[in-house]
């Protein structure tokens, strides 16, 4: 194996960096701890690190400012945010502000691992301008969609339904869909919740956070059995399910608007 | 009661009596002039007509004297004794003649007006007398009589009796003129004169004879007899009579204070000034002696036109004064007796009045110390009776008006009641609420500190497991941990969406619906707790837009809730109905459990608290609290210490409607 992707993990409980970092540590990843916004600044002026995994809620420098930063000093830096509470606000603007993803508490290693993985995928697609990837990323995202930046969208139909799909984004990040686990119908999803999981191993499983709050409605047979024609198109086309929302006024003052 | 200072009684008798009086006085005054204009006119107009009646008295005497004075001139003895000078026959004839017909003086004169014969004085004769008369009767030769004064001298030659008869003291009278003198000497005559012709109708004398005036009263009384009949007031003579030598009475029957002949008293100066200087008859009121008269004068002369005195005639004034006076007593005891009967009248009258004003006045004054039932008995048929029914009419409109107050004080109460009741409930609303927002810091505090250990925890048991490779059991153990693990997170997640209170998706559904499928899932449960469950449920309700899940979560929540309080069986009975107010539907769940002590029942709602021990996590109620309110409901309790507990979850019929009354009363 070559070098090692450098990580470094920021959260004010030594535990919790403890524990991500065992959960990291190994032939891959090479992996820094810092208890602080400030210390986590000092450590990334010194060493360039590939990914950082910063808690949002800290005392002094806070995750969010940490990612502005980062953002300005090291714009190659792929920044995923963990949260002890998890709210779709804080998550959409991280992810606005330039975060690659977000991770509620607790989370278990696999969880750790396929955001990560993820993330360093994207900043290779990134670095080396894979020929998929850059027709992925040259996909204008149409607009009037409300998104959770990277992660998924919502279309707002003219029966007041809504169309939730997975943003082009996220899918570059991964390499093959090995199957897609939908919800069940009529149940209800919370904005902010895993809705659909993508699964790429047993290890590699993927959340598509549920942009709107509503019972899911349907879900579309199309691309159910042909993942490549999502491929092609993630949006209109390759919606994953329909859901019939029930607080869609406030949920999409906390979206992104394409 | 006040009594009045001026009650209305004596203002009526009052009134009353000053109208008589002014009536009576303008009366009397009306009959003093009307006396005075018609009567006391009337009696002075006769008192005039009075005067011409004693001139005729007196000018009949004269003329009775002329006629004695002729006749006897004519006699043949006085002829032929004259003829023969037989002066001895002459003086007894005419002596006699003089006594027989009561003259006072019979003389004759020769031709020349000497004096042959005086009859009253035979040994004074020769003179020749200055004498008008006998001049008069010389040159005209016809008889002539005339009133005269005689002087002192003469009267001196006709005899010393008649010269003391008279002699009159004059006596100071007021009012009348100055005068120098104190006695009157002179006499006054009516003096008659005749010729006496021999056959051959030569002159040859002059008979003349008269009677002197002073002292005679003769033709004063005959005035008083004749004109006034001797008539009488109160001892006095009503008319009197007076024959005045200048201004001094010679002749009268006006009496002086001493009731004897007001000899020598005078005539005022005015009237004098009027009759003797100007020679005009008086017609008037005047003072004579001693008392008012109505009064006339004229003018008395002697047979050369001069004024020598007066005659008088004067009717007492007191009793046409007397009648006056009468009229004005009688006026007056009329308008006495007036009053008086007035004053009786008038207090029977205004006692018909008083009395009720009274009774009326003694009620107002009750009515207004509050007593309303106050009603008065006036059956005058007037004015007073009308206020009395009006008063009536009032104290039964106050009284009605008073309960009305009351009423309404007590309907006021009432509400006030509710209202507080409203506030109070609105209070408690407000209190959980406030737990409920404490509860959402809280849980938004808990999550992001439970999480990190939970993280820890979960990563690194998962890493455990990933290279574990020892006892079966152990891996059993540590897949445990991690399931208790992902348990405690999604408690955490649990707390963190009731504290994030998701709104309700809320749909029209028939709530009777809801309750049979929630039923259907707890029937087993209820089977094991040994409950029976009772069904009322009504079933004409009207759908109601709700939640359904997070109702169903409600339902169930109470239920199990009812189902721990009856742990050795019982009933549980679940009634729907509309509410009384007809705006909500009401669901009952009614369990014959131990029921909750009253300390307790306020704190059910409150978060974390729990009777169950470790079986519960006490946000049941809490969360059930939070859904019904998140409709906009109400949820009551009513619970007795081992009869049982009743829970009551209303919910609105119309959501709409109440946002309107927001809108009304913001």
């Amino acid at each position: 194996m070559g070098e090692k992707f450098r990580i470094l993990v920021v959260d004010d409980e030594l535990p919790v960096c403890k524990s991500i970092a065992s959960a990291l540590v190994g032939d891959e990843y090479a992996v820094d701890s810092a208890l602080s916004g400030e210390e986590a600044l000092e450590l990334q002026e010194k060493k360039h690190y590939d990914a950082i995994i910063a808690d949002l809620m800290m005392p002094g420098i806070s995750g969010l400012e940490l990612l502005k930063k980062v953002r300005e000093n090291r714009p190659d830096t792929m920044m995923i945010m963990i949260t002890g509470y998890p709210s779709i606000r804080t998550a959409v603007e991280a992810i606005r502000i330039g975060a690659f993803d977000y991770l509620p508490k607790p989370f278990t290693p696999n969880d750790l691992r396929s955001i990560v993985s993820r993330a360093l995928t994207r900043k290779r697609v990134v670095e080396q301008k894979l020929e998929q990837a850059r027709v992925l990323e040259d996909l204008p995202v149409p607009e009037g969609l409300y998104t959770i930046p990277n992660n998924s969208w919502a279309k707002v139909e003219d029966d007041g339904t809504v169309l939730v799909g997975i943003h082009h984004m996220l899918l570059v990040t991964i390499k093959k869909i090995a199957t897609i686990e939908y919800p069940k119908l009529n149940e209800t999803r919370y904005q902010g919740e895993a809705c659909v999981r993508i699964v790429e191993s047993e290890e590699r499983m993927h959340k598509l956070w549920t942009p709107v709050t509503g019972k899911i409605m349907a879900i579309n047979e199309r691309v159910k059995d042909d993942y490549a024609k999502l491929y092609r198109d993630p949006y209109i086309t390759g919606w994953l399910v329909q859901i019939a929302p029930t607080n869609l006024d406030n949920d999409i003052k906390n979206l992104a608007l394409t | 009661m006040l009594t009045p200072r001026f009650p209305i009684r004596a203002k009526l008798i009052a009134s009353f009596s000053v109208v008589i009086i002014v009536g009576v006085f303008i009366s009397t005054m009306i009959g003093i002039n009307l006396i005075g204009s018609t009567i006391i006119k009337q009696a002075q107009e006769k008192v005039r007509l009075d005067l011409n009646s004693a001139r005729e008295v007196y000018l009949g005497e004269s003329e009775i004297i002329r006629t004695k004075v002729r006749l006897t001139a004519e006699r043949f003895f006085i002829k032929e004794a004259v003829a023969i000078n037989d002066t001895e026959r002459l003086r007894r004839e005419l002596r006699a003649i003089r006594e027989e017909e009561g003259l006072d003086i019979l003389t004759l004169t020769d031709n020349q007006g000497r004096i042959m014969v005086r009859a009253h004085n035979p040994e004074v004769y020769g003179d020749r007398p200055i004498d008008h008369v006998i001049d008069h009767v010389l040159t005209s030769g016809e008889s002539v009589v005339a009133t005269v004064i005689v002087s002192e001298d003469e009267l001196a030659k006709i005899g010393d009796d008649y010269l003391k008869r008279a002699r009159i003291t004059l006596i100071p009278t007021p009012k009348s003129r100055p005068l120098n003198i104190t006695e009157e000497r002179q006499g006054m005559f009516i003096k008659a004169g005749a010729p006496v012709f021999d056959y051959a109708g030569k002159l040859i004398g002059v008979l003349y004879g008269g009677n002197m005036l002073n002292r005679n009263y003769g033709i004063v009384d005959k005035v008083k007899n004749t004109v006034y009949l001797g008539e009488m007031y109160k001892d006095r003579d009503i008319g009197t009579a007076t024959i005045f030598l200048d201004d001094a009475r010679i002749s009268t029957n006006v009496l002086n204070i001493d009731g004897e002949r007001a000899i020598g008293t005078r005539v005022s100066e005015e009237v004098y000034e009027q009759v003797v200087v100007d020679g005009e008859p008086w017609v008037g009121r005047a003072f004579v002696v001693n008392a008012w008269y109505m009064t006339a004068y004229e003018p008395i002369r002697n047979i050369d036109g001069k004024i020598i005195g007066m005659l008088y005639v004067g009717m007492l004034e007191a009793p046409y004064i007397d009648l006056r006076n009468k009229v004005v007593v009688t006026f007056w005891g009329i308008a006495i007796i007036s009053v008086l009967l007035l004053s009786v009248i008038a207090y029977y009258t205004t006692s018909n009045i008083v009395r009720p004003v009274k009774a009326l006045a003694r009620a107002t004054e009750k009515v207004a110390h509050g007593d309303m039932s106050q009603r008065v008995d006036i059956n005058t048929h007037d004015e007073i009776g009308f206020l009395g029914e009006s008063f009536n009419q009032m104290t039964v409109a106050l009284q009605e008006a008073t309960d009305g107050y009351q009423s309404l004080t007590r309907t006021l109460e009432q509400k006030v009641a509710e209202k507080t009741k409203e506030l109070q409930a609105a209070q408690d609303f407000l209190i959980q609420s406030e737990k409920m927002a404490s509860l959402g810091k809280l849980a938004a505090g808990v999550a992001h500190e439970i999480n990190n250990p939970l993280t820890s925890i979960l990563i690194n048991s998962h890493l455990i497991l990933e290279k574990f490779k020892g006892d079966a059991t152990l891996k059993d153990n540590l897949k445990l941990i991690i399931d208790e693990t992902t348990r405690c997170s999604s408690i955490v997640n649990g707390l963190l969406e009731f504290a994030r209170q998701t709104p309700p998706e809320k749909t029209v559904v028939d709530i009777n619906r809801i309750i049979e499928s929630t039923l259907i899932i707890m029937e087993t449960q209820a089977l094991v707790h040994k409950v029976r469950i009772k069904k009322d449920l009504a079933g004409d309700l009207p759908q109601i837009q709700i939640d359904v899940n997070k109702i169903k979560q409600v339902f169930t929540n109470l239920i199990l809730n009812a189902l721990d309080a009856m742990s050795d069986g019982g009933t549980l009975t679940i009634l729907s109905r509309l509410s009384s107010g007809g705006d909500c539907v009401e669901v009952k769940f009614h369990d014959t459990g131990k029921g909750i002590p009253k300390d307790n029942i306020s704190k059910i709602f409150d978060p974390f608290f729990s009777t169950k021990g470790t079986k519960g996590t006490g946000l049941g109620l809490s969360i059930s609290y939070g859904i019904i309110q998140q409709h906009n409901g109400k949820i009551d309790v009513q619970s007795e210490v081992g009869k049982g507990t009743t829970i009551t979850v209303c919910l609105p019929l119309f959501e709409f409607k109440k946002d309107k009354k927001e809108e009304n009363s913001g």
